[in-house]
């Protein structure tokens, strides 16, 4: 029987991003682990499509610039 | 044999899609995996719904009294008569039959028929991540075995080069007839199908199958709505 890895591939960490109106900012729902754009897309989507969201969008935790942290000046 | 009984056909084959999804939804390798499981087999099973129910408007329901107590009587393809054993068997069904029943709704939104025009094209939405999930799944590498399976029955369910789904194709009900949708399939997954071997003589065109059988006996007694009777509490006697 094959066995395969918690998540295949090299997982990545995704944040997912949401709105309900247009005039609301979108903010972060959440986050999943996906070892690709695709099937980080269709996790979301399963994850946290159960409210009515008019926008939902996700980036790479790896793709957010930080300026800074808490803690930090 | 109609639109109807091809409606039929996608509705029966989509409940037992979402049936063994949901089946996975505390098996499959990642939590994220379970939920998508989950969610999809909640997604096909109203979509299932959704299709049972453009029946009547199309003027002819199919479903006779014999699918109450006949589990051979649905129009669902062997791939769900048992339920998988293996997480092979949930990608290939995921990535190859349910894009393959997306493409037949496809021809059926993109047809002629006014009410499959306008009541399936949301599936179509919904489906973009179910074909997001079968095809990375795919491409992390799974076996052989289920993927032939799964190409076979797919290319037998779009039927025989110059039959019935030929026919509504050339009456313009449905926008791709058998070999079109074979070629879209390929396009749609980016690879060529294996070389199958199909008896059309063989094939049963109204469940649009190549060999006989059944589902199982617990997941029809479950469609029948007797192993939740089981569950019930017995009515006071007076």
């Amino acid at each position: 029987m094959t066995t395969y890895k918690r998540v295949s591939g090299d997982a990545v960490e995704y944040e997912v991003f949401a709105r309900k109106t247009r005039v609301e900012p979108l903010r972060q729902v959440g986050s999943v682990v996906a070892p690709d754009d695709d099937l980080a897309v269709a996790y979301a989507r399963a994850t946290y499509d159960e409210e009515r969201w008019i926008e939902m969008a996700i980036v790479r935790k790896d793709d957010i610039i930080e300026l800074w942290q808490p803690g930090e000046p | 044999m109609s639109i109807s009984d091809l409606v039929l056909s996608i509705a029966d084959n989509k409940q037992m899609l979402g049936l063994r999804y949901a089946e996975w939804a505390t098996r499959a390798p990642s939590l994220e995996a379970d939920i998508a499981a989950a969610a999809m087999g909640l997604d096909d099973l109203g979509h299932s719904r959704v299709l049972y129910g453009c029946l009547e408007p199309l003027g002819s329901d199919p479903r006779g009294p014999e699918r109450e107590t006949d589990a051979g009587s649905l129009r669902s393809l062997p791939y769900f008569d048992e339920p998988w054993t293996e997480w092979p068997q949930f990608v290939a069904a995921n990535a190859i039959l349910d894009t393959a029943f997306t493409l037949v709704i496809e021809a059926c939104v993109n047809g002629s028929i006014e009410v499959l025009q306008h009541r399936l094209r949301k599936m179509l939405m919904e489906e973009r991540y179910h074909f997001l999930h079968g095809r990375s799944w795919l491409k992390s590498g799974i076996d052989t075995k289920p993927l032939e399976e799964a190409w076979q029955e797919a290319i037998e369910w779009f039927g025989p080069p110059d039959g019935e789904t030929a026919k509504l194709h050339g009456d313009g009900s449905l926008s791709m007839g058998p070999s079109e949708l074979r070629a879209a399939l390929e396009a749609r997954l980016e690879s060529k199908a294996p070389s199958v071997r199909i008896d059309w003589r063989a094939w049963d065109p109204v469940r649009r199958r190549g060999r006989a059988g059944s589902i199982d006996s617990s997941t029809f007694e479950m469609l029948r709505g007797l192993e939740e009777k089981k569950f019930a509490v017995p009515a006071p006697t007076s």
